[in-house]
């Protein structure tokens, strides 16, 4: 009786046995890949907008702050997306116009919102809160780049779990004097760019953005800058040296001892202290995003 | 009714259908039996279902079972090779539907956003809920302008925060996707311009006649401005008529102006004639008496004195069930025994009713005369609302008698509400002017009669005898439906008016949101009258409390205060001393005892019927019977026997020469030869109420109100009921050390030597305060050092809860904030009577004593948050995780539904999604949701998180400020609803917080504690304070 295999047969057998092996290996390698790519994670996608919005222009072109826009970062979890009128409040004197703003003057003139198409998009899982981000020195530009560098808005990072998980469980690497929370090119503290910071009357009840003062100049010298977080602490250039605690009893930053601080990590380590960072197994806590 | 039927004549019904399983097991058990089984059965013995107190084999067989029957198979039976088929597929789509991408979403900023609003925080605004029984004062929380949670008024001096079920479910009531969304006529879509110009034609043409043939029938008016609208519009038009009706409350005395207030707070004796006023906002002033009630009964900080309540009742109630006695009388009685009572004790010069009490009721008038003579002046006598006038009438003598009034109860200058009047002889007047035809328009308001008016009336024939009838209604109901006109309502939510609670205080009413349907209210229909027809709602209210705002200042910034306290101050009552004018009466002699008596309530979830299309009061189990969904006849056990039926049979209720069919249940602790029949279901409309229950309006007439008389019989058919009394049972049964024989019963071994429920009289626990951990050793004792690994050390918060038993009444209001908070899904009925109700938190009704005569012991149960969780060993998957400050998690994204977590919980308090419960489709509901907690879909485990969102909330505010979370800080939802405060949440590491103080207290005690799970959730065991004279009250009762 003729065999019904040939011994070639044999060959192909072990070869196909390995072969699915690999696919099976391929499949993985190529779904893991594909979850993680720009694809799923939107990365860099630039969505079609109503408008084509230049956060560049505006806010390193024009100096707007981000808060201008985004007023509720600091007291809520969402940063806010600006009304219509915020547009108009400009652009009902400049670029009146200009063809691109019609869906902005629509808007104003019917009431009928602009229908953005949001870039950074968590899954409605996630409960994320901005407010305690940027009011415990998390940066803009930590999470979002730099912003002011987009003519169009993309997402620089991929927003999955695995990035929030690296910077919750280490935030010391992340972490930022609040006064610099709303600089786009922050980079921390090297030994050409040294950050000085100091402990400024750190009580209870204190909000976290007055607790520590942290100055980009060396404040033994005249022309300290100072920043704040809380607006009525913002001041002109030339006011000279005021305490971020504007308004509660002027303590002059003389009087503090400030540390010199040349790396991220030492900054980092300062500001966990004494921003009272929770510990990374409370951070990454399931129930911190997930409820 | 047919199909229902049908269903369950085939299938076995498991769940807590006690007769039926009893019956059907056909081993010669009869209830006789069952009763001789429980005779000589020593000590307490607790039970939670009739079935189970029989130790029946179908109860052992029950609990045998992990769940119910059927909740862990499918619906659908699918063979294996479908099973495998089905398998493989998700199998292999299972890695891809990691890869799905999320949709783009869009944004939706607003052209000029709110200045006060701040996107992703809450507001909260003060305003009130009206209600027959009293305004409820209220704080509703707004997420960008959506109310999306209701609660009591923390300010508010009448209900200070604490809430209530009809309140609590009144936000589903607006989001109702069923509600009336256009005006019609005669059944075509129509405006409102349409109606209005019909309105003001007629109203120009009635000005000649003053009105005459207008009629207005409206809900009770409890709104002062609503009450000066009318009173103008009668000035306009004298021979306009108004009638209020009010189906729960014509003919009591609440309903024509008698509203005493009591202090129980001050009270040491208590008696409640049928008076519930502890399960509900059915009864008036129902937050403050419970507070007040169980202010008495905390026994904190060294306090060794507590209050005595007594109550006579002719259907059980949780009032009677708290009561130190509880005397069962059959509902005629009750004015006869308040009559004894006040000639006991000196009240009315009443005499003697002379009616033959039974030795055992005789003996407690007696004790309960002596007690109530010995505290003058600290007790006080409740009379119940849906009794003969003669039990207010002899309840006011006997506190008149005892020096009460002035310090535990006041009369005199106080009002229920607007404007009291006499509904059943205005409604009665109305009918007979509808079939005389005087009648040119009949307006309708807020009023549904027929459904609800009384059946002898035959409104529905009467009202076509108008020339014009016009209905406004939140849902078109049966009088919409048959109305020329129907109008949409606007909700309470929706709307301006003002409205009186209990203690007098007057609250704005303001609204939310915008109505969604563009509804309006009565205010509209009064003011048209007027002079100045277009004047809002809200100009009218201004322009009521003008004066009184502007006394001491500017009117505009107190009106603004009041807007935002959510009071005016300076309205409540004064206290008068001066008892109210009731007319001099004689209790009617009570029916023979072999009459079958029929007794009217309004029901305590869905009231007169007004909610019956709210799904999350529909799904709430009932106190005492903890039925859902349905209601039936209420009947003793003894009474089931001698009617020859089953639980779940159908009867046949005549009475007055009308009939009612109606499934039969038992009720532990109904009086014999009686049935309650509780109003509001039998509806047909309505994609939650249609079809739930029997409609007992049908037998109510306008004569007796209350309660009737009547005959019964069994007629053919049965009605699946969806009781879940004996859902979560563990499995233990007869291993656990049962004896096997008829006396022994799971939950006797459960409650009491197990320690489930621990309780001492009031004596017993001056002579040893460590009653509640002490002689029970083993099972209190934590073995917290009984493993290899070393224990988790909680340095920072710890978060933990206590439940002081003592205080729980029952009353279901935890259970409905709780729905709210967390986005409960509503399950339906017959995935309820397979055990898949998704209630995160749930009270367990433990029964003491025998069938007729119960005692029960409330204990809300809720994930206890373990600190050696069972269920986080047994995850595959990681998905319920503890947390460093000692929260057992879900993360309902790694959950793949294997159950095992709920299979090892002791407690058994997850619930699984089976289905896809939660609605993710009607638009109406989306707007209702908590945005702060997510909506689960199926296939995922869930339970109670101790409100983790607001846990979250309060500790990013605290962490930006810098500072520790205050003790108090956070509170849950179902700590927040409570009346009788007996829910405490906090820092149990924090040695000033009150949790921690009542976890340290001696009566505090773990559940199970002997296995070692350590439950961060604790029990403050209860404390009776019984009259010792009837201390050692009979074991088995005549009947």
């Amino acid at each position: 009786m003729a065999q019904i295999f040939d011994r070639s047969s044999n060959a192909l057998a072990r070869m196909s046995l390995v072969l699915t092996g690999l696919i099976v290996i391929a499949l993985g390698v190529t779904l893991d890949g594909l979850q993680r790519s720009p694809w799923v994670t939107r990365q860099g996608q630039r969505p079609d907008q109503p408008v084509p919005f230049s956060h560049k222009h505006h806010v390193q072109g024009l100096g707007l702050q981000c808060q201008y826009c985004h007023v509720t970062v600091e007291k809520s979890s969402y940063a806010g997306i600006p009304p219509t009128k915020t547009c108009m409040n400009c652009h009902a004197q400049i670029w009146t116009n200009a063809s691109l703003l019609e869906p902005v003057r629509h808007s104003w003139a019917t009431g009928e919102s602009l229908v953005w198409t949001k870039v950074h998009d968590l899954p409605d899982y996630v409960y994320f809160n901005h407010s305690v981000h940027v009011n415990k020195g998390i940066g803009c530009s930590s999470c979002h780049g730099r912003v002011d560098l987009m003519p169009l808005m993309y997402q620089q990072n991929t927003l999955q779990m695995e990035w929030c998980l690296n910077c919750h469980r280490n935030p010391a690497k992340n972490l930022r004097p609040v006064s610099q929370i709303y600089n786009m090119a922050w980079e921390g503290p090297s030994s050409q760019k040294p950050v000085w910071c100091a402990v400024n009357g750190e009580q209870a009840d204190k909000p976290t953005a007055q607790s520590v003062d942290c100055v980009t100049r060396d404040p033994a010298k005249n022309g300290t800058q100072v920043a704040s977080l809380s607006l009525d602490a913002v001041r002109l250039p030339g006011m000279g040296a005021v305490s971020a605690q504007a308004g509660a009893g002027a303590v002059i930053p003389a009087q503090l001892s400030y540390t010199k601080f040349t790396s991220q990590e030492d900054l980092g380590r300062f500001l966990v202290d004494h921003y009272k960072i929770r510990k990374p197994n409370e951070l990454s806590s399931c129930e911190v995003c997930h409820r | 009714m047919s199909s229902e039927a049908g269903k369950s004549n085939m299938q076995q019904d498991p769940n807590g259908n006690g007769m039926t399983a009893v019956a059907e097991a056909n081993a010669g058990l009869t209830l006789a039996e069952v009763r001789e089984r429980l005779k000589g059965v020593k000590g307490k013995k607790y039970w939670r279902s009739i079935d189970e107190l029989a130790g029946t084999p179908e109860f052992e067989a029950a609990v045998a079972k992990e769940f119910p029957d059927q909740a862990s198979e499918w619906i659908d039976p699918v063979s294996r090779r479908g099973f495998m088929k089905l398998m493989g597929a998700s199998m292999a789509l299972a890695g891809l539907a990691g890869c799905t991408k999320q949709p783009e979403e869009p944004i939706y900023p607003y052209v000029k956003a709110p200045e006060d609003l701040i996107l992703g925080k809450p507001n909260y605004f003060a305003t009130a809920m009206p209600f027959p029984t009293g305004g409820v004062p209220l704080l509703v929380k707004s997420d960008a302008y959506r109310p999306i949670k209701v609660d009591g008024n923390p300010d508010h001096s009448y209900n200070q925060g604490s809430s209530d079920v009809f309140s609590q479910g009144s936000l589903m009531d607006m989001y109702d996707p069923d509600r009336s969304q256009r005006a019609t006529v005669r059944g075509n879509v129509a405006d409102w311009a349409d109606f209005y110009e019909a309105y003001r034609e007629k109203l120009l043409a009635s000005k000649g006649n003053g009105g005459e043939g207008l009629y207005f029938l409206t809900s009770a008016i409890t709104s002062p401005t609503l009450e000066r609208q009318w009173s103008e519009a009668q000035k306009a038009y004298p021979k306009a008529k108004l009638v209020q009706y009010e189906p729960a409350l014509a003919g009591t005395a609440f309903a024509k102006g008698f509203n005493p207030q009591y202090s129980l707070d001050k009270a040491d004796v208590i008696v409640s004639i049928d008076a519930d006023f502890l399960s509900g906002a059915a009864y008036p002033g129902f937050h403050k008496l419970v507070r007040d009630y169980a202010k008495r009964r905390k026994l904190a900080d060294g306090d060794r004195t507590m209050n005595r309540l007594y109550a006579i009742e002719s259907t059980p109630t949780t009032t009677g069930m708290k009561a130190e006695h509880r005397l069962v009388l059959r509902a005629s009685e009750i004015p006869a025994f308040a009559a004894d009572l006040a000639a006991a004790v000196g009240g009315n010069g009443a005499s003697p009713s002379g009616y033959s009490w039974t030795e055992e009721q005789t003996k407690f008038l007696n004790a309960l005369a002596k007690d109530l003579k010995a505290s003058g002046g600290k007790s006080v006598v409740i009379p119940g609302l849906y009794q003969d006038p003669s039990v207010s009438f002899f309840a006011q003598g006997i506190n008149v008698a005892l020096g009460n009034v002035g310090k535990t109860v006041a009369y005199g200058t106080v009002a229920g509400q607007a404007s009291p009047s006499d509904q059943v002889a205005d409604l009665k007047s109305l009918v007979a002017d509808l079939n005389a035809g005087k009648v040119d328009w009949l307006i309708m308001l807020n009023t549904n009669p027929l459904y609800d008016a009384p059946a002898d009336l035959e409104f529905k024939s009467a009202m076509n005898n108008a020339k014009m009838t016009v209905h406004l209604g939140l849902l078109p109901g049966e009088t919409g439906a048959e109305a020329i006109w129907h109008l949409p309502a606007a909700h309470y939510l929706e709307s301006w008016s003002d409205v009186r609670s209990y203690d007098g205080t007057v609250s704005i009413v303001q609204p939310l949101i915008e109505p969604l349907y563009g509804g309006r209210t009565t205010h509209d229909f009064f003011q048209a009258m007027l002079d100045e027809p277009m004047v809002s709602a809200y100009e009218a209210v201004r322009a009521t409390w003008k004066a009184d705002l502007s006394k001491g200042g500017d009117f505009e910034q107190n009106w603004r205060k009041a807007l935002h306290a959510g009071w005016i101050d300076g309205t409540a009552y004064t206290p008068g001393t001066t008892p109210t004018a009731l007319a001099a009466a004689k209790a009617p002699q009570p029916v023979s005892k072999d009459t079958f008596e029929i007794i009217f309530r309004p029901d305590t979830n869905v009231y007169d019927g007004r909610y019956a299309n709210v799904g999350w009061l529909q799904e709430l189990p009932r106190p005492i019977t903890s039925l859902s969904w349905d209601n039936a006849a209420l009947v003793s056990a003894a009474t089931l026997t001698k009617l020859g039926v089953e639980e779940g049979d159908i009867l046949e209720i005549t009475a007055n020469g009308r009939k009612v069919k109606t499934p039969v249940l038992v009720a532990p602790g109904h009086p014999e030869n009686s049935a309650t029949l509780y109003l509001g279901y039998g509806r047909q409309e309505g994609r939650v109420a249609g079809g739930a229950g029997f409609d007992a309006y049908l037998l109510r007439t306008s004569d007796a109100l209350h309660y009737t008389t009547g005959t019964v019989k069994k007629v053919d058919g049965k009605w699946g009921l969806a009781v879940t009394k004996s859902h979560y049972q563990d499995h233990r049964g007869k291993l656990a050390g049962g004896r096997g024989d008829g006396n022994y019963s799971l939950e006797w071994n459960e409650a009491d030597i197990r320690g489930v429920i621990r309780a001492a009289t009031l004596e017993e626990f001056k002579a040893d305060p460590n009653f509640a951990n002490q002689d029970t050793d083993e099972r209190s004792i934590d073995h917290k050092d009984a493993t290899l690994f070393p224990n988790w050390q909680y340095n920072g918060n710890a978060w933990g809860m206590s439940i002081d038993m003592n205080s729980c009444t029952g009353c279901n209001a935890c259970i409905v904030s709780c729905y709210a908070e967390n986005n409960i899904a509503v399950v339906g009925k017959q995935q309820v009577r397979i055990g898949r109700n998704m209630q995160w938190l749930r009270i367990d009704t433990y029964f003491e004593g025998d069938l007729s005569a119960p005692r029960a012991h409330f204990q809300p149960m809720m994930c206890q948050h373990c600190e050696n969780a069972p269920c986080e060993e047994v995850c595959p998957v990681g998905a319920t995780v503890h947390t460093p400050e000692g929260l057992n998690t879900m993360v309902y994204n790694r959950c793949v539904g294997t159950r095992y977590c709920s299979n090892n919980c002791p407690y058994k308090v997850r619930r699984f999604n089976y289905l896809l419960y939660s609605d993710f489709e009607t638009e109406s509901l989306k707007l209702m949701r908590n945005p702060d907690v997510s909506v689960r879909s199926r296939g995922v485990m869930e339970k109670c998180s101790y409100c983790v969102q607001r846990i979250q909330e309060v500790k990013i505010t605290a962490d930006k400020e810098n500072r520790a979370i205050k003790d108090g800080e956070i509170v849950t939802a179902c700590q927040q609803a409570c009346p009788s405060q007996a829910i405490t949440f906090g820092n149990i590491n924090d040695p000033g917080s009150r949790v921690k103080k009542l976890r340290d207290d001696s009566r505090s005690y773990s559940l199970l504690a002997d296995i070692n799970t350590r439950p961060r959730t604790k029990y403050v065991a209860e404390v009776l304070n019984p009259n010792s004279e009837l201390a050692e009250a009979p074991v088995e009762h005549a009947g």
